[in-house]
């Protein structure tokens, strides 16, 4: 089957073409605009940083599955939007923290995200174990599998739910963003200038790293992991190659995001590749592409 | 109040800044950053602050931005609160050359227009007063001719009005100035104290001009004042030569002396367990004018 069949079998068309696209568009949209603030602030490591503490969230998930069971006699979900929440709000909290302890001058960012990154996974592998010997001593069988599908998830496999996810979380995104736009970059400019003038700095920060928890964990569970982390860079890692308006950076990424998609989506089908890693490429491509087209590094 | 009226008597001329004793000590460190810091600063005045790296100018401008907290002593600008004068739109702020990402999405423009916008909510636009005011001050600094560039490729000079102009566009009472002749050629220092002197000439407005550089200050300030555990005018620090010294002596200099309430213009920090460097060595006798004229 090729891109064709699909596209003509209405049966096929909306779950593995039209839905998996939309889905895809929300999550682009949302990173997109995000990653020109990823790459000004070359925040380009906390993507990597917050999604791999989703592992912490996801093992007192784990936990909190087991003792809704234990205690409350409920059925253990697997997955779902009471998992994405937990996840969610591990992820900010780890977001906010990289932000506050690099907040001084003698830890700076990278060295945040190291130590949380770490300490939140080997946090998750340990009450996942936890979780699963409780479950296994009050006779339940194990959730533990579920954290791959919050790692790994797929575009292809998303359900009607999750379109709503996407752009939920999106239009918050957006919306948040043009709501603090102002400060923000003024901020993202000049942050010692701008806290001189009075700039609220470490709530716009924050700000920032909620919206990045947000569109990290979403897109990890809608998409998965690697395009999660690609799609905070690269679209605004093109765009800002390609223009130096504001507007035109915001437009240009949000563009690039959504040509990447279809082109990737359009390669996935007719080939039948996993659109994820397709996606992370064509970007990737793109960004060389731009790099080349620019004249390499030399700057006027 | 009493304190009010010593104020008052002591100085006929609007006080714009005036720090009372102030010390400073960064947590977790034994020595004193600021020490019996006191000063005044009029209304209209151009005060130049020299200092060696290390001397305590940056703790200074960020007590006097109420960035800081001092461990001791009083700070008032324009009988207020630092940070309520900041809250207010009272401080203009321009920050020793920054780092502007090179591709930074904006213009110098827009850069510019956001020292006076980034207060107004997001549903509103900005005004056409605050517009009209910021061509105002493009033109007044010299940077009309490059207002449509990316704020992020100028040069050290264009970058520098760009930044005038924005810390004048919120309309500020105060312009205070942190080490503007870094990356800034003896050229270009000439075109700089021009322009300091215009925007002092149309405005009329109280300036601070923090540097280690003399010559950044000498050219443009009516007073001078010297902060810093080590600095005595016969130990001269790199780049104070006998001939610029004598150009700042020309001035009028209010250096260090002990904490003494001659006109309350004094700055005086030095280490806690160190001898107090003045009280005469041939420097800041206190020459001052009174009105801050020169």
């Amino acid at each position: 089957m090729n891109l064709v069949d699909y596209l003509r079998e209405p049966a096929l068309a909306w779950p593995l073409v039209y839905r998996p696209l939309l889905v895809g568009a929300g999550l682009v949209l949302m990173s997109g605009t995000l990653s020109v603030l990823v790459v000004l602030k070359r925040l380009g490591f906390v993507g990597q940083g917050v999604s791999h503490s989703a592992f912490g969230g996801i093992g007192f998930a784990a936990l909190a599955g087991v003792a809704s069971s234990a205690w409350l006699g409920l059925r253990p979900v697997e997955g779902g939007l009471f998992e994405l929440g937990i996840v969610l709000a591990f992820c900010i909290a780890c977001a906010l923290l990289m932000a506050e302890v690099s907040d001084r001058r003698t830890i700076r960012i990278d060295t945040a995200i190291g130590v949380l990154l770490v300490g939140a996974m080997a946090l998750g592998g340990l009450l996942v174990d936890a979780s699963r010997q409780w479950a296994g001593a009050i006779g339940q069988p194990a959730t533990g599998r579920s954290w791959e599908s919050v790692l790994f998830g797929s575009v292809q496999v998303v359900g009607d739910q999750d379109v709503l996810v996407a752009w939920a979380s999106a239009l918050l995104v957006l919306g948040t963003l043009w709501f603090v736009r102002r400060p923000m970059l003024f901020w993202a400019l000049d942050e010692p200038a701008a806290e001189a003038f009075g700039v609220p700095v470490r709530r716009v920060r924050g700000v920032l790293m909620v919206l990045l928890a947000l569109a990290v964990v979403v897109s990890m569970k809608l998409a998965g992991v690697v395009p999660a982390t690609a799609l905070l860079v690269l679209p605004g890692a093109i765009a800002l190659q390609c223009s130096a308006r504001l507007w035109r950076v915001l437009g240009i990424s949000m563009l690039v995001g959504v040509g990447g998609l279809v082109a990737s989506m359009a390669l996935a089908l007719q080939l039948n590749l996993q659109p994820g890693p397709c996606l992370v490429l064509v970007l990737t491509v793109g960004f060389f592409v731009a790099w080349r087209v620019r004249g390499g590094n030399d700057q006027a | 109040m009493p304190g009010r009226f010593v104020v008052a008597l002591r100085s006929p001329v609007p006080i714009a800044v005036e720090l009372q004793a102030v010390s400073y000590t960064y947590p977790g460190r034994r020595a004193s950053a600021l020490e019996g810091v006191s000063l005044v600063v009029n209304k209209g005045e151009r005060l130049g602050i020299l200092g060696p790296n290390g001397g305590g100018k940056s703790t200074l401008l960020k007590v006097i931005l109420g960035l800081l907290t001092p461990s001791s002593g009083v700070v008032r600008v324009f009988g207020q609160h630092p940070a309520g004068a900041r809250a207010k739109g009272l401080i203009g702020y321009v920050p020793q050359r920054g780092e502007i990402e090179i591709g930074f999405p904006l213009s110098v423009r827009e850069g510019v227009l956001l020292g006076a916008s980034w207060q107004t909510p997001a549903w509103r636009g900005v005004s056409a007063p605050v517009r009209a005011r910021v061509e105002e001050l493009l033109a007044l600094v010299g940077a009309l001719e490059f207002a449509e560039q990316p704020i992020g490729r100028l040069s050290g000079g264009q970058l520098q009005r760009a930044m005038i102009a924005r810390a004048l566009a919120g309309g500020p009472e105060i312009l205070i100035l942190d080490e503007p002749a870094v990356g800034i050629d003896a050229a270009g220092q000439g075109q700089f104290a021009d322009l300091l002197a215009g925007v002092h000439a149309r405005l009329g407005i109280t300036m601070v001009i923090v540097s280690h550089d003399i010559r950044a200050i000498a050219a443009g300030c009516d007073r001078v004042a010297c902060l810093s555990r080590s600095l005595h005018f016969h130990a001269a620090p790199a780049g104070l030569t006998p001939q610029v010294l004598a150009e700042v002596f020309a001035h009028d200099v209010a250096g260090l002396t002990a904490s003494g309430p001659l006109a309350g213009m004094h700055i005086h920090a030095h280490g806690a367990g160190e001898a107090c460097p003045a009280g005469g060595h041939g420097h800041g006798h206190g020459h001052n004018q009174p009105g801050g004229k020169a």
